[in-house]
């Protein structure tokens, strides 16, 4: 498949304002302001275009709940806040190409009809920030944005907001409050960040990714969109693969593209003589699927019915050499680490499983401790506040369930069966 | 009204209210940490799990935070159901991984939400194998004890400090298992209401630091309602005793004053009645003796003096106190007043006066619901809890105007803050009064700098006007009293007066009576003094006055619960008890009367300033000794409120003010001195509180302040010294130039007011120091 959102991306000289308007970047600007914004919508609907952040609930309906009698001033925010591990798509868009994401903005917002956009940028790439601050003035010179933008009467004002640096600046409304600049902790969902948003007013927030879709689809039509995913997806996705793989990176495939294509044929599969242990599909926060699921479209609908989610569509894929409770663990610590610290389930939740995991990884687990981890897990993942803890539970819960035996020989040996100090070879 | 049902009982709720704050109100316990009635709901303890039964009975319950689900009509909800219970026990086992369970040396020990809810809710064995996170505590000031290590994160303490209170010096930092609730950097809490953390924190982090010093177990404390006694607002409190001494002081719940809250100094204060220097014996002549040896010698020289006796009461005195006081002097032929200074005694009637001739003040939570307000001077000195009142206020977006004289903190909140010297707030005052008229009256006034003002409190669906008594003077407060009348039906007016009693004594002599006995007291007129929980030797303005004239006097009889300036000097020295010790009316602000109890006795014999007027009333062979009937005669249509009631409103009316100003009021005699003074105030700033070390240790370093624009004309520069000299001494200070203060003014702190012998507004002279 020819890429579409990845085809001029240049992480060492990303295209300036002029040679992307060469390759046909901001041509879907006159086209957005040709219609009207509720047609826009529609179309972005009818495209089935899902949020590409993790939820991948439908961005068309997501626009079209907020309503178009929305009171002003409205907000768009782009969340860049890619903290995800295993996840780094939107830092190949943000350093690639900035002026793909100003153009997505800048549609999205018109149909939208917001005249203020925040592009939230994860406090690590601030490099990337500040050159999509000069491509964001390279547009307001050039009359793309700002006051009428190329005479169509509509206002819109960019403005980049880097992160502090947290993965729960991510989560929607904890990501409104620390542009409020407040402490980043999640709000209530109710009353919903689409009526009650930044500031109290209505707010929608995308992922980038599903943002620089937009130009696209209002080019090329709903149909045309639908047609370049594969097995019932719809359009391209970025794929990330990382861990035991040959050929680690970003793909850009149709939605829906099977998971064993992905990890065997474009990211060259496993090592000499390994066999594959279980994979991620998108990100850490996400249950683990299993060798028998590598015909599995890579969409949101079939990985979710496998009982994973496709999240940000980041394959994190084990081979047997490595051991999957310490793996476990060390997102485990990840999690414990990144909690905001509002809710207890999972402020304190997390570093408790992250603590008898380690017990268990260090060959000091007690025998009722999965039991443990399961009756902790349950109410960690339904009583917290936000989708944080969930998440951050899932690979475990899946962990457990998939890789029994594994906890098994743990608590039962007393030491790690991949141990070579104590095993003098490693073995599954 | 529309119902819930919690676990078969039928529970009423308001709309908008969700179950767990309907439960609440009803006495229905539902565990919870992070939720507080002041503070609204948050969802991050996770402790308030209920189950919902649902509508179909094909569908599970749900699980939910009783804090965050609204109340729906025939809503079904468990608190018992074992999914909700199974979600408490693991709430507080992760609550408890890190808590230190320190418990029997702790000071919240058995009075500890976290304490009742582990036991309520709680497995009762630790499962968590590993370490415990420990954090380092700061030093937050004298008042408070910061132990973060028994933190359970309920952002209550940063919720009440900076959402509800408006601090900005505590705050939440870190995050994860280490979320940190302290001050950027050690130091003392900024906040004159941060003793409220010590009741809002659920559990340990926040303990009060005064109590810590002479603790007690919760259960071991004597306690009793009680009324604050270091301002006008009467807040409700429930002081603690233990083997005679006083220990702390915590608030109790008054639905329309102080609510849940405390200012620090009513928190703090209570040192006073602890204070090494306390006068626990009577005296006469500077040597100890006995109750009735000291009564003798009073009935003596009374009986001597027969007709030539007056007698000051104090606004800090109760209603008893005070009565009697007046009922004696009735019965041997003397003058009464409440006031040392005939300033302050003038500008406490005209307001009491205006009060009982208007709608009548409103109460704390009535300010809170206003739109609009004027304030006049330092409220936040005078009457904290107002301050917080209006803080709610602003909260809601009310446009809030000042006019001061020295910096208060409460400008911060507001939309203008002028500063005014204090010899021209009747001016400013009577300026806005005439641009509302003009309004009113459809007249242009845009081009008036104040025009901005008028409309803010013309637009106002409730505006209030608001001034502190002791920084004004009769006029002052008669125009702002007009104020509200120009502005209508809706404006409500209100001032903060000057003792917890203030309202109350103005209503027992006319105005007028103050100057008259400090005459009499020159001319030799008056032969024996009666001062009964007043200090007129330390007042600013009259101090050098009465100092002076009391030498003519035969004999000052002084009752006191301090050994103030005046008490020292006094012939006679009845030691009274102190107001946790007594039993009381006071009549607040509002002119709400509320009656306290004794919460403790102390082993020596301490009666209070009414027992011993009444005492005495009965060794002169008066014909009135009874302290209730004699409140009866004074107030007939009155009965005092039980102790630990709402009070009731105290049926007197003063006659309405007369509309001209009253002559030779100081404040507004011209005098072409370039400079005047201006009372700086700070909230710990109070007699009683004086004595009160913890509190005092606090206090402002004493300093002239100066307007900067001033300061430059006259070529003062910042921390360079001047000489201030007043009526009565000179003093050499440190200037610090300030914005907020009024150009024209030397800021400077009540000691200092009272040694130059200065009072707020006097002229004052100046000269630089090389």
């Amino acid at each position: 498949m020819e890429t579409l959102l990845t085809r001029h991306l240049d992480a060492t000289t990303p295209l300036n304002l002029a040679a992307y308007q060469a390759i046909g970047g901001y041509c879907s600007l006159s086209a957005a302001f040709d219609l009207k914004p509720e047609k826009i919508i529609e179309t972005v609907e009818a495209a089935d275009l899902r949020g590409r952040g993790g939820a991948g609930f439908s961005c068309g309906l997501k626009w079209r709940l907020r309503g178009a009698d929305a009171p002003s001033p409205r907000y768009l925010i782009c969340n860049l806040d890619e903290s995800e591990p295993g996840t780094f798509k939107d830092r190949y868009l943000l350093y690639g190409g900035p002026h793909q994401i100003i153009e997505a903005v800048i549609v999205s917002a018109y149909a939208l009809q917001a005249e203020r956009a925040f592009i939230f940028v994860r406090g690590e790439y601030a490099k990337g920030g500040h050159s999509l601050n000069q491509a964001i003035q390279e547009a307001e010179t050039a009359g793309l944005l700002g006051s009428s933008i190329c005479g169509s009467g509509f206002n819109l004002q960019i403005e980049v907001h880097l992160s502090g640096g947290r993965y729960i600046c991510g989560e929607e409304t904890a990501q409104i409050n620390a542009i409020e600049g407040k402490r980043p902790n999640p709000r209530p969902k109710i009353p919903r960040p689409s009526t009650h948003g930044l500031w109290g007013q209505p707010t929608t927030t995308n992922n980038v990714e599903t943002l620089v879709n937009i130009p696209h689809i209002l080019l090329n039509g709903a149909d045309w969109f639908r047609s370049l995913g594969v097995n019932g997806g719809c359009g391209p996705k970025l794929f990330c693969v990382s861990g035991k793989v040959r050929h680690s990176g970003l793909f850009e495939l149709p939605c829906g593209t099977p998971a064993g294509e992905l990890i065997f044929e474009h990211a060259g599969g496993l090592d000499e003589g390994r066999t594959l242990l279980g994979f991620l599909p998108g990100g850490a926060s996400t249950a683990f699927l299993l060798p028998e699921h590598l015909d599995l479209p890579m969409d949101f609908d079939p990985v979710a019915k496998a009982g994973s989610r496709l999240g940000t569509g980041s394959l994190i894929v084990l081979d047997n050499s490595t051991c999957p409770v310490e793996f476990t663990l060390n997102l485990m610590r990840f999690f414990a680490r990144e909690s905001c610290g509002f809710c207890t389930p999972c402020r304190d939740g997390l570093p408790y499983l992250a603590q008898i995991l380690t017990a268990i990884a260090s060959g000091e687990g007690h025998a009722d401790d999965l039991a443990l981890l399961d009756e902790l897990c349950a109410t960690v993942a339904s009583q917290s506040f936000c989708a944080f803890a969930p998440g951050a539970v899932m690979p475990l819960i899946s962990s457990i369930q998939c890789f029994h035996t594994h906890y098994e020989q743990h608590v039962t040996n007393g030491h790690c069966p991949f141990d070579t100090t104590t095993q003098g070879e490693r073995q599954p | 009204m529309s119902t819930i049902l919690i676990d078969g009982r039928t529970i009423a709720f308001k709309p908008g209210d969700n179950i767990l704050r309907a439960a609440l109100e009803a006495d229905v316990e539902i565990p919870h940490f992070c939720y507080h009635a002041a503070l609204d709901s948050l969802g991050a303890c996770r402790l308030c799990a209920v189950e919902i039964k649902p509508k179909n009975s094909n569908e599970a319950p749900r699980l939910t935070m009783a804090c965050l689900e609204p109340a729906k009509e025939g809503l079904e909800v468990s608190v018992s159901a074992a999914a909700a219970q199974q979600v408490r026990r693991h709430v507080i086992e992760l609550l408890m991984i890190n808590h230190p369970h320190d418990c029997p040396i702790c000071d919240e020990g058995g009075e500890c939400h976290l304490q009742e809810m582990t036991v309520t809710c709680g497995p009762p064995y630790r499962r968590y194998r590993g370490r415990k996170r420990t954090f380092t505590n700061q030093d937050l000031g004298p008042l408070i004890h910061h132990e973060m290590n028994r933190c359970i994160t309920c952002y209550r303490c940063t919720r009440f400090y900076q959402d509800y209170a408006l601090g900005n010096d505590l705050g939440a930092m870190r995050l994860r298992n280490e979320v940190y609730f302290g001050r950027f950097q050690d130091g003392p809490l900024e906040s004159p209401f941060a003793g409220n953390l010590v009741e809002i924190c659920p559990t340990g982090v926040f303990t009060d630091a005064l109590f810590r010093q002479r603790f007690a177990r919760a259960w071991d404390l004597n306690t009793a309602p009680s009324i604050c006694p270091h301002c006008s607002v009467g807040c409700n409190t429930l002081p603690g005793a233990r083997d005679g001494t006083l220990r702390r002081v915590r608030s109790r719940t008054h639905p329309e004053l102080n609510r849940w809250f405390i200012c620090d100094r009513g928190r703090y204060g209570h040192q006073y009645s602890e204070h090494c220097a306390r006068l626990l014996s009577p005296r006469v002549s500077g040597e100890n003796t006995s109750y009735h040896k000291a009564l003798n010698a009073a009935t003596t020289r009374i009986k001597a003096t027969q007709n030539c006796i007056g007698g000051i009461g104090s606004a800090r005195e109760d209603l008893e106190g005070n009565t009697m006081l007046q009922a004696l002097l009735n019965e041997v032929g003397g003058v009464f007043t409440a006031f040392n200074d005939p300033a302050l005694e003038a500008a406490t009637i005209a307001a009491v006066s205006w009060l009982q001739n208007s709608a009548g003040a409103p109460s704390l939570i009535e300010m809170e619901q206003i739109d609009a307000a004027l304030i006049i001077g330092d409220l936040t000195a005078h009457a904290p809890m107002i301050d917080l009142a209006l803080r709610q206020a602003y909260r809601k977006g009310a446009e809030l105007t000042l006019f001061h004289s020295s910096p208060t903190p409460l400008a911060q909140f507001t939309t203008s803050a002028i500063t005014v010297p204090p010899r021209e707030m009747y001016a400013k005052l009577s300026h806005l009064c005439t641009l509302i008229n003009a309004l009113l009256a459809g007249r242009d006034i845009s081009d008036d700098p104040m025009a901005v003002i008028a409309k803010s409190l013309i637009k106002a669906r409730q505006p209030l006007l608001i001034g502190t008594i002791e920084t004004l003077t009769a006029t002052d407060a008669s125009v702002l009293a007009k104020l509200a009348i120009t502005l209508g039906p809706n404006a409500r007016l209100t001032y903060a007066l000057s003792g917890p009693n203030a309202y109350g004594s103005a209503l027992l002599a006319p105005e007028g009576n103050a100057m008259q006995i400090l005459e009499s007291v020159e001319t030799g007129k008056i032969k024996t003094l009666i001062v009964a929980g007043n200090d007129p030797f330390s007042d600013p303005r009259f101090g050098l006055r009465w100092r002076a004239a009391c030498r003519n006097l035969n004999t000052l009889i002084v009752l006191d619960c301090i050994l103030t300036a005046t008490a020292e000097a006094a012939d006679i020295l009845f030691p009274v008890a102190a107001w946790t010790e007594r039993g009381g009316t006071f009549v607040n602000y509002e002119g709400r009367a509320q009656s306290f109890l004794p919460v403790f006795h102390r082993p020596e014999y301490l009666p209070s300033a009414a027992d011993v007027i009444a005492d005495l009333a009965k060794y002169l062979e008066c014909s009135r000794q009874d302290v209730l009937s004699v409140l009866q005669d004074t107030f007939p249509d009155f009965q005092v409120p039980a102790p630990g009631t709402l009070g009731s409103p105290i049926p007197v009316s003063l006659p309405p003010i007369s509309d001209s100003p009253s002559a030779g009021s100081p404040l507004l005699s011209s005098n072409n001195s370039t400079w005047q003074t201006a009372l700086m105030s700070w909230y710990g700033d109070e007699t009683l509180a004086s004595f009160a070390p913890g509190l005092t240790s606090l206090a402002p370093a004493t300093i002239a302040m100066i307007e900067q624009a001033t300061a430059t004309a006259t070529g003062i520069v910042d921390g360079s010294k001047i000489r201030l000299r007043g009526s009565a001494d000179s003093v050499v200070l440190p200037v610090q130039l300030n914005q907020n203060i009024a150009a024209g003014t030397v800021g400077i702190g009540r000691n200092v007011l009272v040694r130059l012998g200065l009072g707020h507004g006097d002229p004052i002279e100046l000269e630089k120091v090389l």
